[in-house]
């Protein structure tokens, strides 16, 4: 597992929100299409932003991961691909609507100092924080074909955080709500 | 909150529901709601099910605290049981406030249903294994409604579905002997 693999592709040091806005397709008023599909500018702007939001989770996993050992870092290991590869799949959808999502950054700045194991784990439960918001967004703000994928990936984005903090809260990704 | 259940009510389509997620920029994002009658049938139908969610819970935690179990449930397992019902609690009160009274539109709304919660199984273990189930078929049963309300009540329907799938594993880990 490494954080720089992944990093490797992009070609200019970002941080994730310059990733989220970076190659917005279209400057016109129209939606980007594709096999049909429509992707609106709400849709490619809160898929671009979830984008961003897994590609920061995998570059943080790279950070959580050289501070665990055994079994937390295979389930680091493990959730870094999960990451990775739900950013390959928002690539695609982007792709497909005629959008891009930018490269991800070389390196992202992380929420704190990580330094042990616990910090390590607080480390994963905010990313997965912050990318649950991302799919929430996606659920709110996207078309009605974007709801259920924002949905089912905020669940299981809530679903590792709970598992990194070991506890649980009413309204993961809404932390306005909960106080 | 509507203090008087016979009064009508209506789902607070816009104006009462902030976009909690940095990005959002105003009531434009949110579309054209549907029908208000189906959107407030399918809140109301969120609300009654948190309560029999809540009920559960309560029937749950009187069985563990009252003995009646011969291998008990043990304080941990009362305490935990009693975090996850506060979070449900939580949703609860944050649906109800998404029904505003009073407004004409609600028609046919009428007093939201009491829950009735059966089949409780009155061994501890069982019963968290009841409630884990539950839990789930909540979550699932919330995540496909994301489709059938606005924009921003599928936001919180969608949270509300994470939380009660992440008290799945919670309650699986929950160590019923005192």
């Amino acid at each position: 597992m490494s954080a720089t693999g992944q990093s490797g592709r992009a070609g200019r040091a970002s941080r994730a929100d310059d990733a989220g806005r970076a190659g917005r397709a279209d400057d016109a008023g129209r939606a980007s299409r594709a096999d049909g599909r429509r992707l609106s500018h709400a849709d490619v702007g809160a898929l671009q932003a979830a984008l961003a939001a897994e590609q920061a989770a995998a570059y943080g996993y790279g950070v959580v991961g050289s501070h665990l050992s055994g079994t937390q870092a295979e389930s680091a290991t493990a959730d870094w691909v999960t990451h990775q590869a739900a950013a390959d799949k928002l690539d695609g959808l982007l792709a497909a609507g005629g959008a891009t999502g930018g490269p991800a950054g070389v390196a992202y700045q992380l929420p704190g100092a990580v330094h042990t194991a616990a910090q390590a784990a607080a480390l994963a439960a905010t990313l997965e924080d912050q990318v649950t918001s991302a799919y929430l967004d996606v659920v709110a703000r996207g078309s009605r074909d974007l709801r259920m994928l924002g949905a089912q990936q905020a669940r299981a984005a809530a679903l590792r955080a709970a598992r990194w903090r070991g506890t649980t809260v009413a309204f993961p990704g809404l932390p306005a709500i909960g106080h | 909150m509507p203090a008087d259940p016979t009064r009508r009510v209506v789902l607070a389509a816009s104006a009462a529901l902030p976009l909690l997620v940095a990005g959002c920029r105003g009531t434009q994002v949110l579309g054209t709601p549907p029908q208000p009658s189906a959107a407030v049938r399918h809140l109301r139908a969120a609300i009654a099910a948190e309560q029999s969610m809540v009920a559960r819970y309560q029937r749950v935690l009187a069985l563990l605290a009252d003995g009646r179990a011969a291998d008990g449930g043990g304080p941990a397992a009362r305490a935990t049981l009693a975090g996850l019902l506060a979070e449900h609690q939580d949703h609860l009160r944050q649906l109800r406030s998404r029904l505003i009274p009073g407004s004409p539109q609600a028609a046919g709304a009428g007093p939201l249903p009491v829950p009735s919660v059966t089949g409780v199984p009155t061994a501890p273990r069982q019963a968290i294994s009841y409630l884990g189930a539950a839990e789930q078929a909540a979550s699932d049963r919330l995540l496909g409604e994301v489709l059938q309300v606005p924009p921003s009540l599928a936001q919180l329907f969608a949270s509300i579905s994470a939380s009660e799938a992440t008290h799945v594993p919670v309650l699986a880990a929950t160590e019923v002997t005192q």
